[in-house]
């Protein structure tokens, strides 16, 4: 799967040789700004459409049919990304995930709605979950950065998913915020087992938690073209 | 075929419409500021053609209410036949049609009866019948050869009223023989004033034809009288009343007597003059709100694509979260058919305070029901719907924005 950007004489490659994600898989991309990470997870998220992709496949339950997400790119199917995404995937961006004209409980239980799910007390079970229980009610400008940032995260698990995605999610919180936000975000991938891929700068924090790290390593053909690689099998 | 923005799912579009609503009330000032300019642009239009239609009315409502601006009076005395009676009565542009006789055998010597010595007046026999546009449902239309209404001259200088008994005194000379009759009649009702200027007496046509058969010297059983026989061949007569349906037949239906080769006089100059200022102040008005509808679109449309950019990362949110790009076309165009209806309603609710204000400042100018301003709710339902669409059509520049957006960078702006 390659991605290229060019602009401004330069341009910038993001080469995807293989990559082998595993169900509840805890993966940390790592690497400088401008590295790709953000255009990786946003592929994976298919929230971008990569320039050249031969295989893309996802199997949403263990032992399921396959799905070639390869072949829905080739033929524009940008509805069935949407379902896909809106059903399989939770995503954490690092501030405004929220709609500021819901409250923190409409936030969580948009999806729920959207999916038609049963909303019972579910928004209420992920807010005593993530401490913001008397923030439900509350419109997301009322709310700290750090109460704003699990809000988000009980709106990208409601539903779920089976991937939560996560970029640079500890970006504009303060370090001590930013272990607490990793440390939830693995406790709760593993309750759920969900698969967690986090972007992040925080190198030793990913560490500490125990991440799969793949880094991404900048090397330059010039000065103005640069190319980012990634292979990463399964292992053994 | 698919239809962009409709091919969604039911859960979408409902969940669509209900967050489209929650953004405009949670941006209240955006949106108050939005219905303030649509109302800006509204209001004149409004209290314009609130004027137009007000004044062209008062001038047109007399026109229209007035049965003699849609008679249609033959010039001089013609032939006609009663198959022409019947086929003209079935067209669907005449309202009513009666024949008349020879206007010198149609006139008749009248007094109060029992009052030898009271005044006599020469009064015009006119022809009625059921349906008569001069008469109301009020007035008893005369039946027979014994009820007749009087002018309001007539009754006036008779000093008569409704049951009134009357004698009509008619005289002719046969054989060298003057003879008078004196036919006793019943006053069933008084014409308005407006109806007819002189003294006259509205009766039935079988009156009309026994009057017009007694001066030709023939026998009419009626009045006692003696004389010829009339021949049983069908009656032709010497002209007619004719009144069109609408003002706007007029024009037409005296065309179609004029190809007949019957010459007739009609006010049709008088409606076309009222229906010529209608015509170009409508056509003033329309340039003036295309203008306006074209600059408020402009104006409204640019605002909504900027409001769309503004928004962009929470658009771009809803499509992450599962929403379809074309089911968030519909939120700028559901936000201005909000912005739409309650600039429709605060415009309406101003107009009425301006109509009210106008048509009291111009009270004494004006008659009975008569309003220098007014619109109906027609006008006001069609100023809705223009508004709507006026609205969707600013907002689908929005709409392509949106739709055009792409999610990645949609994401990533602030």
């Amino acid at each position: 799967m390659v991605k290229t950007y060019s602009g401004g004489g330069a341009s910038f490659r993001l080469c995807i040789k293989r990559l082998d994600i595993a169900r509840g898989d805890r993966l940390a991309f790592i690497g400088e700004s401008g590295s790709g990470k953000s255009t990786l997870l946003e592929i994976l998220a298919l929230l971008l459409r990569p320039d050249s992709c031969e295989q893309f496949s996802f199997y949403p339950q263990q032992g399921g049919p396959m799905h070639d997400l390869a072949a829905e790119w080739q033929l524009n199917h940008t509805d069935a990304f949407t379902e896909w995404r809106g059903r399989h995937v939770g995503y954490i961006m690092q501030t405004g995930g929220l709609l500021p004209y819901l409250t923190i409980q409409e936030n969580i239980e948009l999806p729920l709605r959207l999916l038609q799910l049963p909303l019972a007390d579910t928004a209420q079970q992920w807010a005593s979950k993530l401490a913001i229980s008397a923030q439900l009610g509350k419109l997301p400008a009322m709310l700290s950065v750090g109460q704003r940032q699990r809000a988000e995260v009980a709106r990208a698990l409601a539903h779920r998913p089976a991937i939560l995605i996560a970029d640079e999610p500890t970006s504009a919180v303060d370090p001590i915020n930013a272990g607490r936000m990793v440390e939830l975000l693995c406790s709760l991938s593993d309750e759920f087992k969900v698969t967690l891929l986090l972007a992040t700068h925080a190198q030793r924090l990913a560490q500490q938690f125990g991440f799969n790290m793949i880094e991404h390593r900048i090397s330059a053909a010039d000065e103005t073209s640069h190319e980012v690689s990634i292979d990463r099998g399964a292992g053994p | 075929m698919k239809v962009a923005g409709f091919d969604i799912p039911a859960v979408q579009r409902r969940l669509l419409v209900q967050l489209a609503a929650r953004d405009f009330r949670h941006e209240w000032l955006m949106s108050s500021c939005f219905v303030l300019a649509l109302s800006a642009a509204l209001v004149p239009l409004l209290v314009l053609f609130g004027l137009k239609y007000g004044i062209i009315n008062n001038l047109l409502d007399p026109i229209r209410e007035d049965p003699r601006y849609r008679e249609i009076i033959p010039s001089g005395s013609g032939n006609f036949t009663p198959d022409w009676f019947e086929q003209m009565a079935e067209r669907p542009d005449v309202a009513f049609i009666i024949p008349k006789t020879r206007s010198i055998a149609a006139t008749i010597k009248t007094r109060l009866t029992d009052s030898d010595a009271g005044r006599i007046i020469d009064t015009e026999l006119i022809p009625t019948g059921t349906g008569d546009p001069l008469f109301g449902h009020n007035v008893t239309i005369p039946q027979g050869l014994e009820e007749l209404i009087l002018s309001a001259n007539a009754a006036s200088k008779l000093g008569a009223s409704v049951g009134t008994r009357l004698d009509g005194i008619l005289t002719r000379q046969l054989n060298d023989e003057q003879q008078t009759v004196i036919h006793g009649m019943t006053v069933t009702g008084i014409a308005a004033a407006g109806a007819f200027n002189r003294d006259g007496m509205f009766v039935s046509i079988d009156f009309l034809t026994a009057v017009e058969d007694f001066r030709d010297g023939r026998a009419v059983q009626a009045f006692s009288a003696d004389g010829a026989m009339r021949p049983d061949a069908s009656r032709d007569f010497a002209g007619f009343r004719l009144y069109a349906r609408d003002i706007a037949d007029v024009a037409e239906l005296s065309s179609e007597l004029l190809s007949q080769q019957i010459d007739v006089r009609t006010k049709a100059a008088d409606i076309e003059l009222v229906k010529s200022l209608d015509r170009n102040l409508s056509i003033v008005y329309w340039i003036i709100a295309i203008i306006v509808i074209g600059g408020f679109c402009l104006s409204f449309g640019t605002s909504l694509w900027a409001n769309v950019n503004r928004k962009a990362r929470e658009f771009s949110l809803l499509r992450l979260i599962g929403f379809r790009a074309q089911g968030i076309v519909w939120f700028p165009l559901i936000q201005a058919l909000l912005t739409g209806a309650l600039g429709w309603l605060l415009a309406c609710t101003i107009y009425f305070l301006i109509q009210l204000s106008l048509n009291s400042l111009f009270l004494d100018n004006l008659g009975a029901g008569q309003a220098v301003c007014k619109l109906h709710a027609g006008h006001l339902l069609l100023a809705l719907l223009l508004t709507l669409l006026a609205a969707m059509l600013a907002a689908t520049v929005g709409g392509v924005r949106v739709a055009r957006m792409e999610l990645s960078s949609g994401l990533k702006s602030a």
